[in-house]
């Protein structure tokens, strides 16, 4: 089992989710997060002030799929997020050990 | 649960059988089982009494069943194994009592550490034993509770705050508890206490309030087949049909408890005299021929309140609240309110206390028939907290208490705050009609709007910011703010940075109300990304943007139009062009139209002429020379070079204003600078100095932007206004060689907000001259004249 982890831009969530769900994933968690990249902290004038940004609004989802299925999905996934501009994210793929579902006690791919 | 048939509520005539039925039952099991185990024992000396809701005969199915044992003294105690028989025969007919055992002396001293029992004896009601005993204890404990009623009221108040905290303080939870939570049982109860131990009048009816929540308890306990008093949402669904409507009926009777308990709380706690209520006394030099203000609250002098919105204007003005007996003396007013009284009330700082006063006492839906569609609407989903109603006056709060610095700033910058306010009032008032409730929104305000008498140019306003209320959050969830076309698309709907402004504050409240943790962040960021992406779009459209071939307009009036920005066709009505134009053909037999009008307190300069150095500046200067006070300006130039500058300014002297002969006068003067016969700098020197704090409380600003337009460089200024900064500055810029191509001058109280697009020689402003002109213009923000 592979958990594949992608921060992505927040508009292209939707787009994200309606490609998973095509090719039949369905479950994942997605929480609004916020970080840079390399080029970090810039600040930014607004009427003569000066603001310090150093962490943009981000998406980030997360996702554990059998084995033989993380290529697909995480092909899926950055076609859906790419916009081919600085700041479309990143994807982390890991080992996942062992899966277990709570209600059943269910293990490995049948738990996901 | 959702599988199984919904099982509706019971009559009211229902839940009194069946509460009835079962305290009947259980008495006559308890008193079987005294009969049997207790009773031969002591004939004298024992008595068993139900107390809480026993006593009250309130029993639900599964509620606990309290019992008092009481003996005559501490040393009369019946033995243990006496008592465990007679609980064993209950616990062997199915009862699970609570039971404790107390002398008469118990009952009537105070328990610091278990109040509850106190307050439980207030419920108490004889079942079995001795009578005589009984009748010394309802001597004992009458004398006990006359003498000690202030000390437990605070009993009573200080479980129920307690409680209520545990609930952050709000009725409003998406699956309550129908005991504990606020405007619950519980509270009911607890005013029925203190009504006990301090009787007062004019308290509310809550007999609609306790049918309906004890119909849902007794349900939620036989579902459960345990005390279980959460409302959750699978519960909703198995109690009704229609969920929202169930949990519309909930919060409108919660809401009434929530009401009558604050009221007889704040009556139990307030008589202590702390230094606090002396604080509150301070306050009273607030009163006024109309009002009392006393302990914070507002009384009313007269017997009926004024006929307008004066009364929560003082609320709102004050941050105070309406006495109980204001409250009870509001009932049924319907103040006869006009557009002005709306404006002034929303202006108000505090304007959200002014409006949950309105709410408080009933006097927001007479006033407003439209809030009617929203009080108590619930809205079923995991995010919306509140009823719309209560989101409608939070969102409204939620301006008033920003701690994040740039939203500050942008609320400060904005000049008629009372619009965002009025726009919220009804932005979801077409929730529950059925359809797209911001379209329905739209329509109702609309009504609103022409029943009060609104001007043609507020109406636009909110209803644009109506119609558009979701719109900043649809872009900052699904559009991608690096696009280019993303910022033109919103700046092409949303027209000027006023509206803009208006907007985003707008969606800034909203979504701070939908639940106390929405305004993450995350999306305080994002929001201000989708701001700062339209602000600047629509300020290089200031430059960029010019009209060019005007559709459907006579050739005459089209050459005029021609290369202005787009702004000015945005920001002046048809009248307003009609009147520029008028002014544009005087140029044919005089170098310069001028004209000076007056309204709503202010005066508006409007000049034509062709283009020519320093021209901007010597008019602020002249206007300044006159004692006048400039707010706002704005200089657009047309492809022939003809100049359309507005100075819109006050007269803090009345000067004009008692004189007006001298209007006549600053028309000349104005004529003379631009055509070169005076000078400016000469006028202004004859001037006195105006009075300046030593300490800026606005450190000045200047700041050089080169990629906000493509042929000129924007300069924005933000600085502590004072008489004559505008030409000073202007006048900076002229010296410096720079021609000023497009002007928007705003004020805020003391704070100017400047934005000129200058060029050198035709082109961007270099580094070298952009340095220079930065200390110049630094140096006249800091000087007084």
């Amino acid at each position: 089992m592979k958990r594949i982890e992608a921060i992505i831009q927040p508009h292209k969530l939707e787009d994200a989710k309606e490609a998973l769900k095509n090719i039949g994933v369905d479950g994942m968690t997605i929480t609004e997060v916020r970080g840079h990249g390399r080029q970090k902290g810039h600040t930014e004038v607004y009427r003569g002030m000066e603001y310090k940004v150093d962490l943009l609004p981000k998406v980030k989802l997360e996702l554990v799929v059998p084995d033989p299925r993380a290529d697909e999905v995480i092909r899926t996934l950055a076609n859906a997020a790419r916009t081919g501009k600085i700041g479309d994210g990143k994807i982390f793929v890991y080992e996942v050990a062992d899966a277990i579902r709570i209600r059943n006690d269910d293990r490995g791919d049948a738990a996901l | 649960m959702n599988e199984l048939a919904v099982l509706p509520l019971p009559s009211p005539d229902e839940v009194q059988q069946t509460l009835a039925g079962r305290t009947a039952e259980v008495e006559e099991r308890v008193r079987a089982a005294y009969a049997s185990t207790l009773e031969p024992l002591f004939r004298t000396g024992l008595l068993v009494a139900a107390v809480g809701g026993f006593g009250r005969k309130e029993l639900f199915p599964h509620s606990d069943i309290d019992l008092l044992l009481l003996t005559e003294s501490e040393k009369s105690l019946p033995a243990r194994e006496n008592i465990s028989a007679f609980l064993q025969t209950l616990w062997d007919s199915g009862l699970r009592p609570s039971h404790s055992v107390h002398s008469v002396n118990d009952c009537v001293s105070e328990h610091a550490d278990n109040a509850e029992f106190t307050i439980s004896l207030l419920d108490r009601r004889m079942l079995a034993g001795d009578a005589a005993l009984w009748e010394l204890l309802q001597q004992r404990f009458r004398q006990f509770q006359t003498r000690r009623a202030a000390a437990l009221a605070r009993q009573v108040g200080g479980l129920a705050e307690g409680r209520r905290t545990k609930y952050q303080n709000t009725i409003y939870h998406l699956e309550p508890n129908v005991k504990e939570s606020p405007g619950g049982l519980r509270d009911l109860q607890t005013t029925r206490w203190l009504l006990m131990l301090e009787p007062r009048e004019g308290t509310p009816d809550l007999s609609g309030a306790f049918h309906l929540m004890a119909a849902i308890r007794l349900r939620l306990h036989e579902k459960a087949g345990r005390d279980q008093n959460a409302l959750t949402f699978d519960a909703q669904e198995s109690l009704s049909e229609h969920p929202a409507a169930l949990m519309r009926d909930y919060y409108r009777q919660a809401r009434l408890v929530d009401q009558a308990v604050r009221q007889a709380l704040e009556v139990s706690t307030e008589k202590a005299g702390t230094l606090l209520g002396r604080f509150h006394e301070w306050r009273s030099r607030l009163s006024t021929s109309d009002f009392t203000v006393s302990r914070d609250r507002v009384l009313l002098r007269g017997h009926k309140p004024p006929q307008d919105l004066s009364l929560f204007e003082f609320v709102a003005r004050h941050g105070l609240r309406l006495a109980p007996d204001t409250i009870a003396r509001l009932q049924g007013f319907a103040p006869e309110t006009k557009w002005e009284d709306w404006k002034r009330l929303l202006s108000l700082p505090k304007a959200s206390v002014g409006l949950s006063a309105m709410q408080e006492s009933g006097v927001l839906p007479n006033a407003l028939p439209e809030w009617r569609n929203i009080e108590c609407l619930v809205v079923r989903d995991f995010y919306h907290r509140y009823t719309v109603d209560e989101h409608t006056l939070v969102a409204i709060a939620s301006l008033e208490s920003i701690t994040d610095g740039r939203f500050l700033e942008l609320m400060s910058e904005i000049e008629e705050p009372w619009l965002i306010r009025f726009a919220l009032l009804l932005h979801d008032v077409g929730k529950g009609s059925g359809r797209d409730h911001t379209e329905a929104s739209v329509e109702i305000a609309r009504g609103v709007m022409q029943r009060l008498g609104a001007p043609q140019q507020d109406r636009e306003t909110i209803e644009f910011l109506i119609r558009h209320h979701l719109d900043l959050s649809g872009v900052m969830s699904s559009r991608d703010l690096y696009d280019g076309s993303t910022a033109r698309a919103l700046a092409d709907r949303v027209g000027t940075l006023e509206r803009l402004k208006l907007l985003a504050m707008l969606t800034y409240a909203d979504i701070s109300a939908v639940n106390p943790q929405a305004m993450t962040p995350w999306r305080m960021e994002q929001l201000w990304r989708v701001y700062l992406m339209a602000y600047e779009e629509l300020t290089r459209e200031l430059v960029t943007e010019r009209i060019h071939d005007a559709a459907g307009m006579p050739a005459e009036r089209a050459r005029f139009l021609e290369g202005l920005p787009t702004r000015y066709l945005r920001t002046h009505s048809a009248e307003e062009i009609d009147a520029h134009f008028a002014l544009a053909q005087q140029l044919a037999s005089r170098p310069v139209a001028v004209e000076i009008q007056h309204t709503q307190g202010f005066y508006k300069l409007t000049l034509l002429t062709k283009d020519r150095p320093a021209l901007f500046a010597s008019v602020a200067g002249a206007i300044s020379s006159f004692g006048l006070n400039i707010l706002k300006a704005e200089a657009f130039s047309n492809a022939a070079g003809v100049v359309v500058d507005t100075f819109t300014f006050a007269d803090p002297h009345r000067t004009l204003e008692l004189n007006p002969p001298e209007v006549d006068r600053l028309r000349g003067v104005v004529r003379k600078v631009v055509e070169g016969k005076q000078e400016a700098e000469k006028l202004l020197r004859g001037r006195p100095k105006p009075f300046l704090s030593s300490r800026m409380k606005i450190r000045p600003r200047v700041s050089f932007k080169d990629d906000a337009s493509d042929g000129a460089t924007l300069i924005e200024i933000v600085a502590e206004d004072r008489p004559g900064l505008l030409y000073d500055l202007a006048n900076a810029i002229s010296l410096a060689g720079c021609n000023i191509e497009v002007v928007m001058i705003d004020t805020e109280a003391h704070k100017a907000l400047d934005v000129f697009y200058v060029t050198h020689q035709g082109h961007k402003l270099g580094d070298e001259i952009q340095s220079e002109l930065k200390s110049e213009l630094l140096a006249a923000c800091a000087t007084s004249r």
